[in-house]
């Protein structure tokens, strides 16, 4: 019987076993040690390693300051940035200084960190606890973003970006913590850079991350009944993206909808967008590209407008028929 | 005290620091060296005494007014001058340039473009010493503008609450651009600001070079012995404009002449030496000999090939290529 793990579980299991793998790894962040964490993902650490567990006041932009410099002579950080919408409190320390070490040091060092935030909407507490941030650091040539969708995923994931050299923003979707999948006990890596491809299908291509991976994976099963093969892929890393995994597929089937459930404009899906339009792919479209997002307005609070703002299964489901039957 | 010899070594890195900046600020305006720079000229003092102050074990945070600081760490003074001049021969191999100095191999962090950025930089040699049980202090440049930047207060906070190794050095040299700092702060010594964070401080004239190599020194001792950060104020004055070509007309002209004729901290030291007995003919040869090696500098960064445009592209991720994008 596979062993069954949430996705909170599976993140604390894989900051364990990575803490024992390797004394230079640390976790820092506001209540992470002696609390375990706002979401519980760091519980247990302090009590085992109190000397690598480490409450900060709220300084967001020292916890980064420290962690990067820190990382360039050898340790290896993990900061906690609580929501991710903080990660606006130390940016500069994330695109000015974490993102250029590598470039300033020549390759000598670099800023090998790795920042959990969490994310995403759904949780009622409007712009300040719900963004998806990705587009703000996927501009940062340097930086590193990671965004699982399953338990398997947080734990493979988490450990490969520990031990990546770069500097990793480990996006945490909050509607995912509680969610249930299969877990490895022992520790795993799985690789950065690269897409999932979640279903095969050949009529049209979805790319999807963090919770609309599961509703882009809904949306194909619904689709099947209809006679649409809907093939499903989930970059796992956002940047640098797996590109050639991407121009594959949508070669193959033509057709190209991006969800994302961050707002449109400047979004992931419009870079999707644009390399379906260049040359490579250009000559294979079928269709207009499709991008199902958020409303571009900022997280309302009242349930009813988040859920008016927010993607959903029927949005996905519409904009899959209405690619296919342009 | 200091003995002879070495206040004789401090006059000439001085003259070397008076020079250096000169010979920037000449080719900057010849149009050789890209960009703009920001010159030391008038700071001598701050750079060499607490370069002396420091042991080349500690780590440094420059400030983007240090190229004479950066050229004392230890690193190849040719390879500075040519990563200002933006060369292949350059200690970054001219990605950085004037404000991106950078030399692992003594211990220079970096300096930054942003002023706060490095003040939260600087906590994490300080973390790693105290993580690793190693006896190194972290000293960070900073000026009278930097403090206007919220980093600052992370990060006295933080080292002052974990009792990390930090010596905080603050040089005040009046002006963040065009803006004096009695028009930035409410408090009239920017120093008493360390008082809220329970952090010790000194005021210094940092125009004595003695003066602030023992106040680093005293600041090390105090960081390197577990007590936690200190924060120096080091009052002195840039000669120059913000950056060189600003003809920084936001200043009174008799204040700048006060500065330059009645303060300038080469003179001070020079007296001090005559006093002791140095002859004039000792400081001819000072300057011809700072001359000759700043001479020297030049004459090997002007010769230096351009990097090659396409390694624009290296190091921008660890253990990844970046490709070119299709024409």
């Amino acid at each position: 019987m596979p062993r069954k793990l949430s996705f909170s579980k599976a993140l604390n299991e894989a900051l364990h076993q990575s803490m024992e793998q390797d004394e230079n790894v640390f976790i820092i962040g506001e209540d992470v040690a002696k609390m375990g964490g706002d979401f519980g993902i760091t519980q247990g650490i302090w009590q085992k390693w109190p000397n690598r567990a480490y409450d900060t006041p709220l300084s967001e932009q020292a916890i980064i300051g420290l962690c990067s410099s820190a990382a360039a002579l050898g340790l290896r950080p993990v900061a906690e940035i609580m929501f991710a919408d903080f990660l606006g409190v130390c940016f500069d320390q994330i695109v000015n200084n974490a993102a250029k070490m590598n470039f300033m040091y020549n390759g000598e060092a670099s800023a090998a960190i790795t920042v959990r935030a969490s994310t995403g909407g759904g949780i009622r507490c409007a712009y300040h606890h719900s963004q998806c941030v990705e587009p703000w650091l996927m501009n940062v040539p340097g930086l590193v973003v990671v965004a699982p969708s399953t338990p398997y995923e947080a734990k493979g994931l988490l450990n490969a970006a520990i031990r990546d050299n770069n500097p990793v923003i480990f996006l945490e979707h909050k509607g995912l913590y509680n969610v249930k999948g299969e877990v490895p006990k022992e520790y795993y890596e799985l690789p950065l850079y690269q897409a999932e491809v979640k279903r095969k299908g050949t009529d049209v291509t979805v790319v999807a991350t963090m919770m609309m991976t599961g509703l882009a994976l809904k949306a194909a099963e619904v689709l099947e009944k209809e006679g649409i093969s809907v093939e499903v892929i989930d970059p796992r890393t956002l940047f640098p993206l797996d590109k050639q995994t991407i121009i594959d597929s949508v070669g193959n089937t033509g057709r190209l909808v991006v969800v994302q459930e961050g707002p449109q404009f400047m979004g992931f899906g419009a870079e999707l967008g644009a390399m379906a339009a260049s040359e490579v792919l250009f000559e294979y479209l079928k269709a207009p590209v499709k991008r199902i997002t958020s409303e571009d307005v900022p997280t309302a609070y009242a349930p009813c407008m988040e859920d008016f703002i927010l993607p959903n299964l029927d949005k996905v489901l519409q904009g899959i028929r209405s690619t296919m039957a342009y | 005290m200091l003995e002879a010899e070495t206040l004789k070594k401090m006059y000439y890195d001085m003259v070397f620091v008076r020079r250096f900046e000169d010979k920037v600020d000449e080719y900057s305006k010849k149009g050789f060296i890209p960009g703009f720079v920001h010159l030391g000229t008038g700071q001598e003092a701050v750079q060499v005494g607490a370069v002396y102050a420091l042991k080349p074990t500690d780590y440094k945070y420059p400030d983007h007014r240090c190229h004479g600081a950066i050229s004392l760490f230890g690193t190849d003074k040719k390879a500075v001058m040519a990563e200002i001049f933006g060369k292949a021969t350059g200690i970054n191999g001219g990605r950085g340039g004037s404000m991106h100095v950078a030399d692992l191999k003594v211990r220079n962090m970096g300096n930054n473009g942003i002023q706060g950025s490095n003040v939260v930089s600087a906590l994490g040699p300080a973390f790693y010493a105290k993580y690793k049980n190693e006896p190194d202090v972290t000293a960070v440049f900073m000026g009278d503008g930097t403090l206007g930047e919220g980093a600052c207060h992370e990060s006295l906070n933080l080292a002052a609450t974990w009792k990390l190794p930090v010596v905080y050095i603050l040089a005040n040299n009046e002006y963040a651009i065009a803006t004096h700092y009695s028009e930035a702060y409410n408090i009239k010594q920017l120093a008493t600001w360390a008082d809220g964070y329970n952090v010790p401080h000194e005021v210094v004239d940092g125009n004595d070079v003695v003066a602030v190599y023992e106040a680093v020194q005293r600041a090390a001792e105090h960081a390197r012995s577990g007590k936690g950060p200190m924060l120096l104020e080091l009052m002195t004055y840039r000669w120059q404009g913000h950056f060189a070509g600003d003809p920084a007309a936001y200043r009174p002209q008799e204040e700048v002449d006060e500065w330059i004729n009645n303060r300038c901290p080469i003179k001070k030291l020079r007296d001090q030496l005559a006093g002791q007995g140095m002859t004039d003919a000792e400081f001819d040869q000072v300057q011809a000999d700072v001359n000759a090696e700043v001479d020297a500098l030049v004459e090997y960064a002007m010769s230096s090939p351009d990097p090659k445009p396409e390694d624009a592209m290296l190091h921008v991720y660890a253990g990844r290529k970046v490709e070119v994008h299709d024409a």
